[in-house]
């Protein structure tokens, strides 16, 4: 018995918290989100160091070949430093489809590219399916839309997807810029006018429905991490501001108002980190309940996460309305990774079927 | 990162399963809340101290098995026990509260008379801790205990008191030197319940029964050997097992079980076909499942020797008031079904789930209210700092 982090994880944990705190500090965050839907090479490199953008991709095809665990350690310090990448679809699920494919000897080559940072890919859902060899239809709120340069594609119903992997300049394909509240991570929406499906842009997945299965609940396994690590890190500098600012003659955080609300936030929050690695081992030993415990987590992380951080903001007070406070970024932040992928009701409505269903 | 307990453990485990079919038939039948402490149930603990399934470390010279300790059998053997619908012995305040007390500051004297009758359920206590005046503030308690001759002699009145009229003793902390600071002058002692100026009165729960009991000494004479440790040591011995009681009252499985049976009330009722019931349900299985990890994460801690730090100090805050919402949730979906109690035509579950959400929001109160816990958490686990003092009533105009 032993349910934690290895000596390992946490070292990781602590040199990325280092590595990210000297590449991507608030000021440059802060650069990098007036940015927003430019093509930031430098960034995508950043990326890389670390083994952060690789950290999915498999040993031989130069990545780390690490487990979710470790992607979710990452996560959470993504969220904490509010770097801005959209690691569940760039890190997380593309590279995941694409060593699920690694029969297929082109995929290999974007594999590299993506744990070396010199690619940035996307994952797309588009509903509709290819007819007569042509595709019609958009997919929306993909991440990274409009800087990515490839897209791995799933397209059709859940029970039977094919995954496509097409390059952005695909004739027919066009990208639009949604805007978003939390400005670290972009959107847009994908079309697709009478594209053509060259067999060879067809990713070889032998269980296409496990695999979009896994796909999801690894993605809301991540965002559930980036906003506890939002959360988490609005809580502590909530607190830290609570021993300067002095009202009524006494420090904040000496009022029992003040302490009772950062220790419900805490207690809360605290479980979820628990919860966090159980989702994520379940995952990776495929365990039976392993797409419960996802849909729990997302649904009920993110939401407490939008909790934790909307009562740091009030700790502030007037300060936390603030543009200048970061708390409005770890707000946003946590607003995006509730949303995205399916927000918490949504969620609960499928976990209380596959409850149901006995799992 | 594994949830295995290996190959060891497994024949552990296979034991036990080989005992309890053996033996099952010889237990009462399983109840809800404290287990009562009849001829069936001493007989029951008596085979399960023997066979080291109950009290496991004590040691065997005080009527113990005498086993090593290692938490993960204990906690195979709660599991296989649950399992099985076994009753796992007595759970008493004498058990998980007295005894490691005894073990670790009583007397050679003091053990070989006390540990071996209480751990068979042959002598049964009772805990004198809080007082009318001093519940949160439990170091602010004024039973005072005064040397005279070969005794001290008690006066005051303790609350709250469990299982006061079963009990032959009650170990107590009162205060023995007025003069010392507030934490400084309690000691700990243990008290005959038929010492003549003892009284006791029941105090009846919201929930009907009368859980509780007021105890009033009027110059009660207590031999001066009674005391556990030295004279000012009480808050420390006393202290050292209100841990130990916190976190028996947030324990993760009792939630699980709790949940479980929520979810079949819930399908009974056609509840989870109605979107918002259903919600909430699921938001309760993350909650339960949350604090299920975090359990482990906490045993993983301990097997490691490790402080938990901050992440030590939410199980009784988080428990308790997610057992009283799982109760809330079971009762919501019986609808107006939900307000019967025991004894009544159509009532369900024997009204257990009303007197269990009462009893719910009791624990929330109870080894430490609600408020206490989030101070201790803010100030112990955030490092913030304590209220400051506010002048005493009747000295403000």
């Amino acid at each position: 018995m032993d349910f934690g982090l290895s000596p390992e994880q946490e070292l990781f944990a602590h040199s990325l918290r280092g590595y990210l705190s000297q590449h991507f500090p608030m000021q440059r965050v802060r650069t990098l989100m007036e940015a927003e839907h430019r093509a930031d090479p430098e960034r995508i490199e950043a990326l890389s160091g670390q083994g952060l953008a690789g950290i999915l991709v498999p040993t031989d095809c130069g990545g780390s070949g690490l487990a979710l665990l470790d992607a979710v350690i990452a996560a959470v310090e993504l969220g904490r430093a509010a770097t801005p990448v959209s690691f569940h679809s760039a890190f997380v699920a593309a590279p995941y489809l694409l060593s699920q494919a690694l029969p297929e000897p082109s995929m290999r080559g974007w594999l590299e590219a993506i744990a070396a940072g010199k690619s940035l890919l996307s994952f797309a859902r588009l509903p509709a399916k290819a007819s007569s060899g042509k595709w019609n239809g958009s997919a929306s709120f993909v991440a990274d839309a409009m800087v990515a340069d490839a897209f791995v594609v799933a397209s059709g119903d859940d029970s039977a997807p094919e995954f496509y992997l097409l390059p952005a300049a695909t004739p027919g394909l066009s990208v639009e810029p949604l805007l978003n509240i939390d400005a670290t991570r972009v959107l847009g929406d994908v079309s697709f006018e009478a594209v053509a499906l060259p067999a060879r842009s067809r990713l070889p997945i032998a269980d296409p429905a496990g695999a979009l299965r896994r796909v999801l609940d690894a993605g809301r396994i991540v965002l559930a991490a980036d906003a506890f690590g939002a959360a988490e890190r609005s809580l502590e500098s909530a607190v830290e501001y609570s021993l300067l600012r002095e009202q009524f003659g006494r420090l904040i955080g000496s009022f029992q108002a003040v302490k009772h609300m950062c220790a419900e936030s805490y207690a809360e929050l605290e479980p979820l980190r628990a919860l966090l690695w159980y989702a994520a081992f379940a995952w990776d030993e495929e365990l039976d309940d392993a797409s419960y415990a996802a849909t729990l987590l997302k649904s009920h992380c993110c939401e407490v996460a939008t909790e934790v951080v909307a009562n740091a903001v009030q700790v502030y007070g007037g300060m936390g309305f603030t543009y200048d406070c970061d708390v409005q970024i770890w707000f946003k932040r946590a607003g995006y990774d509730r949303q995205m992928w399916g927000g918490p009701s949504e969620l609960r409505a499928r976990a209380v079927e596959m409850a149901r269903a006995g799992v | 990162m594994d949830l295995s307990y290996g190959p060891g453990y497994e024949q552990f485990r296979n034991e036990i399963r080989r005992f309890l079919e053996e033996h099952r038939e010889q237990a009462p039948p399983p109840r809800l809340g404290l287990a009562e402490n009849s001829a069936a149930m001493r007989r029951w603990q008596g085979i399960l101290v023997d066979h080291g399934y109950a009290c496991r470390t004590v040691p065997k010279n005080y009527g113990g098995y005498g086993a090593e300790e290692d938490l993960l059998k204990t906690i195979i053997i709660g599991e296989e026990f649950r399992k099985a619908s076994v009753s796992a012995g007595i759970a008493s305040q004498g058990i998980s509260m007295l005894v490691p007390t005894l073990l670790r500051y009583g007397s050679e004297e003091q053990k070989r008379e006390y540990i071996e009758p209480t751990i068979r359920g042959e002598l049964i206590w009772c805990q004198g801790y809080s007082e009318p005046e001093a519940g949160s503030d439990l170091a602010g308690l004024k039973t005072s205990a005064v040397v005279d001759g070969d005794d001290f002699v008690v006066n005051g009145h303790k609350i709250w008191t469990s299982t006061a009229r079963e009990a032959r003793m009650m170990f107590a902390l009162v205060r023995t030197e007025p003069e010392a600071s507030k934490h400084k002058g309690i000691s700990y002692l243990l008290i005959s319940m038929d010492s003549p100026g003892l009284e006791i009165r029941p105090l009846k729960m919201m929930t009907g029964h009368a859980g509780f009991n007021e105890v009033f000494f009027n110059d009660v004479r207590v031999p001066k050997r009674n005391i556990i440790g030295r004279r000012g040591q009480g808050w420390e011995v006393g202290k050292a097992t209100l841990v130990h009681e916190r976190n028996m009252l947030g324990a993760s499985d009792h939630s699980m079980t709790m949940l479980q049976s929520c979810m079949k009330v819930l399908d009974d009722c056609g509840a989870l076909d109605d979107p918002l019931l259903a919600d909430q349900a699921m938001k309760l299985a993350a909650r339960t499942m949350a604090m299920k990890y975090h359990s482990l994460r906490m045993l993983t801690d301990k097997l490691k020797g490790r402080s938990p730090g901050a992440a030590g100090l939410i199980t009784k805050l988080n428990g308790c008031q997610l057992n009283h919402d799982i109760c809330k949730l079971a009762i919501d979906a019986m609808g107006e079904g939900g307000i019967l109690r025991e004894g009544s035509r159509r009532v369900r579950d024997r009204g257990r789930w009303q007197s269990e959400y009462m009893f719910q929001l009791g624990l929330i109160i109870g080894g430490g209210t609600a408020q206490i816990q989030k101070n201790i958490i803010s100030e112990v686990g955030l490092g913030m700092p304590r209220e400051p003092k506010t002048p005493q009533r009747g000295t403000r105009e």
